[in-house]
């Protein structure tokens, strides 16, 4: 009898967990990131007993693009993958995914998304993929090196002269051997065309029909990179690496400023040993205001898989969007928090009000005009632009000359020529 | 003369293995890649187009593929002589009768069984611009700022410096086993007609070793032509610039990053070509100093 019983138990066990419903989701969050992914994912699996979640840290965005590709060629993609603000193009056309806005039922209220993180997903007014990791770039500057400096740590600078001047100062008193660094390079370049309302590339930056020609090369895309040259040559600009090297270099008090991703607040926050402040980017006199545009990932869900999976999904995606969850998320890590309901439980909490530089992110999106160059830039394999723009950038900080101008429209055409032949290949095979 | 084998089918079921990897793993891809650069394809491959060889025109034009080629021979050069030279020093004081002699084989040899990724990740943080004990040390020596993050010649040299210690190790082990098998007695002769030891290292031990340089010659190339990539895109990317941007780590660049698949074969086709000329070359020209006893 004791026996039998037992028997009867084990397979019990066994079709519980067989009837999961299992759920595969690749993703590139590492550092102090990963944890706060495993978090979301535990809580998921905590409270649903039959749907079982898997998170897998599959490498670099980059690399993690690379694998879903070559598994789904190969049959055996993830449901869900974590794909950078640059895949969008490539993850539109794909013909591999299943936009979001069809598995979400009815009641689901889109209106509650962060007005610049749904624009920047959505295709004719409907949303292809699940905000996740949603960022912008802010400035970080470190207030004991200003202080040393004999600037005032609460005047960061505004502007792109002050920034050369502050950061001048700083060199020159021996408070920090740099000035400034940026993470991710071709990116804080996209991002200072939108933040001044220049467009990024044609037919409204590739929202309107597909992107056939970029546009920075043209007169205000030279005017930052000469300026950047200028800042490298006197030492106030540091190179720091194409993702978040950067940021190593402005904890150990190599440089005095960053511009990185709003991403990294929380990190930097908690590994500083000095007064972290954070402000909105640098702007240049004279161009109009634009906004600063969204980064970050989203998630995108994979053709492929079974009605059951995908109801899974759902409830996971749904999960993610959940008021505390993007809380916590956001608390963790400085990404924002991806819905209109958390930033006002956020609000109420006083969370901002005890950590202001979770805000300054928040408050320069929501500060900026709306206007379509600032709504993101949407290019056919943008991933091999942006490769394109960081060694352009490389290469122009490298300049050892005086003719800043001239030196950056060269290096940039030629850029320019080399995004433009890749932009003209992706219509070859996708049309126009 | 040998004898024949007596079963017939025997010697082919025992080859059989090796040929099956051989066509799984080495025919079936390298057709495929010549296939594939001829065809222009979408990043999830469903769109496939004949280009006829619009790829290797493409390649061959552009100015970039070029540079690639260039840094890719000044590199494999200097890793090789690098890597041969120091290598054959070393194992030349190392096969003296030094006190604890094994424990400095191992200390010379373990660099080999370290990986790529691993052997990158420490160069990187030694010669980290904000943060590396060695730019640190040269600069309060001599004031001088290392940052190859801002100077593309400076980073190629970190590189080949990088690869030629992570094959330190294999060479050594070649370079002594080849050593040990040189004969005392020719040596010893050579002392009584008292030449010199670096008369007896010139007219004795190298060419005596000239087997063992010529295979690591062709493994040194083949190294720095095809097994750099760990290292490179762990220690500077290709950059700055594209500086460091060797053959190898354009295609896995062009193929994985930017997923141009077409393009990436039509690179791999014609580093398989220039790397099977330059070996049959070296097999021809270099073979005839070599002295197989």
């Amino acid at each position: 009898m004791k026996k039998v019983l037992v028997f009867l138990f084990i397979i019990l066990l066994v079709t519980v967990a067989l009837s999961k419903v299992t759920i595969t989701m690749w993703h590139a969050m590492s550092g102090s990131r990963l944890p706060a992914v495993e978090a979301i994912v535990n809580g998921f699996n905590a409270t649903h007993p039959d749907i079982e979640v898997v998170a897998q840290f599959t490498g670099s965005y980059a690399e993690t693009l690379t694998k879903a590709i070559a598994a789904y060629r190969a049959g055996d993609q993830p449901h869900i993958v974590q794909v950078y603000e640059v895949g969008l193009q490539t993850m539109l056309d794909s013909g591999a995914i299943v936009p979001v806005y069809e598995l979400a039922g009815p009641d689901f209220d889109w209106g509650d998304v962060i007005g610049p993180i749904l624009e920047y997903y959505s295709v004719n007014g409907k949303l292809y993929s699940m905000p996740f990791n949603s960022s912008t770039a802010i400035l970080y500057y470190n207030k004991d090196i200003f202080e040393a400096a004999g600037l005032d740590p609460n005047k960061p600078p505004t502007t792109f002269n002050e920034l050369y001047e502050y950061g001048k100062k700083i060199v020159e008193s021996g408070a920090a051997p740099g000035g400034i660094s940026f993470g991710w390079p071709a990116w804080v370049f996209e991002q200072m065309h939108a933040y001044h309302a220049q467009f990024y590339a044609n037919n409204e930056n590739g929202r309107a029909a597909k992107a056939t020609e970029v546009y920075f090369n043209k007169d205000f895309g030279v005017d930052v990179m000469a300026e950047w040259m200028k800042w490298a040559q006197d030492k106030v600009l540091v190179y720091g690496g194409r993702e978040y090297s950067a940021n190593q270099a402005f904890l150990s008090g190599q440089v005095a400023m960053l511009i990185q991703s709003t991403s990294s607040v929380g990190s930097i926050e908690s590994k500083a040993n000095f007064n972290v402040g954070t402000t909105f980017l640098p702007r240049i006199e004279g161009y109009p205001r634009g906004n600063s545009v969204i980064g970050g990932a989203t998630l995108w869900v994979m053709k492929g898989h079974s009605k059951e999976e995908y109801e899974a999904i759902w409830e996971f995606l749904q999960y993610v969007m959940k008021t505390e969850v993007t809380m916590q998320w956001h608390k963790s890590t400085g990404y924002f928090p991806a819905t209109n309901s958390a930033v006002k439980a956020l609000l109420d909490e006083g969370w901002f009000a005890q950590h202001p530089n979770h805000l300054t992110a928040f408050l320069q999106i929501l500060s900026g005009t709306r206007v379509p160059e600032a709504q993101g830039v949407r290019l056919g394999n943008f991933v091999a632009i942006r490769d394109v723009v960081d060694s352009a950038i490389e290469e122009a900080l490298q300049y050892n000359g005086t003719n800043y101008w001239k030196e950056a429209k060269k290096i940039l055409d030629n850029a320019a020529e080399k995004a433009n032949t890749i932009l003209w290949e992706y219509t070859m095979i996708y049309g126009k | 003369m040998q004898r024949r084998f007596p079963n017939k089918i025997l010697p082919y079921i025992l080859v059989l293995p090796s040929i099956v990897v051989v066509i799984i793993f080495l025919i079936i891809p390298t057709i495929q890649s010549l296939y594939m650069s001829f065809f222009r394809v979408s990043p999830f491959g469903d769109r496939l187009f004949f280009v006829k060889l619009y790829n290797f025109t493409k390649l061959f034009k552009s100015a970039d593929y070029i540079h690639s080629l260039l840094i890719t021979l000044i590199f494999a050069a200097a890793v090789v002589v690098l890597g041969l030279t120091i290598g054959l020093l070393i194992s030349v004081v190392l096969n003296q009768r030094l006190k604890g002699l094994n424990y400095y084989r191992t200390l010379f040899i373990w660099t080999y069984a370290i990986s790529p990724a691993v052997a990158g990740t420490i160069w990187a943080l030694m010669f980290d611009p904000s943060s590396g004990p060695i730019v640190y040390i040269i600069n309060s020596l001599f004031g001088v700022k290392l940052n190859w993050m801002m100077n593309g010649n400076l980073a190629l040299v970190i590189v080949i410096i990088a690869a030629s210690w992570k094959m330190l190790g294999y060479n050594i082990i070649f370079f002594l086993a080849g050593l040990q098998t040189i004969p005392e007695e020719l040596l010893e002769a050579a002392s009584i007609d008292g030449a010199s030891s670096a008369r007896k290292f010139f007219k004795i031990t190298l060419p005596l070793l000239s087997p063992t340089t010529f295979f690591l010659l062709i493994m040194n190339m083949l190294y720095a032509f095809f097994q750099v990539f760990g290292l490179i895109d762990i220690m500077t990317k290709g950059g700055p610039g594209n500086a460091t941007e060797v053959l190898v780590y354009k295609l896995y660049r062009d193929g994985f990053i930017n997923l141009d698949t077409g393009f990436a074969s039509a690179q791999s086709v014609v580093l398989f070509v220039f790397v099977a000329i330059l070996t049959a070359l070296q097999f021809k020209y270099a073979e005839r100093r070599v002295f197989y006893g």
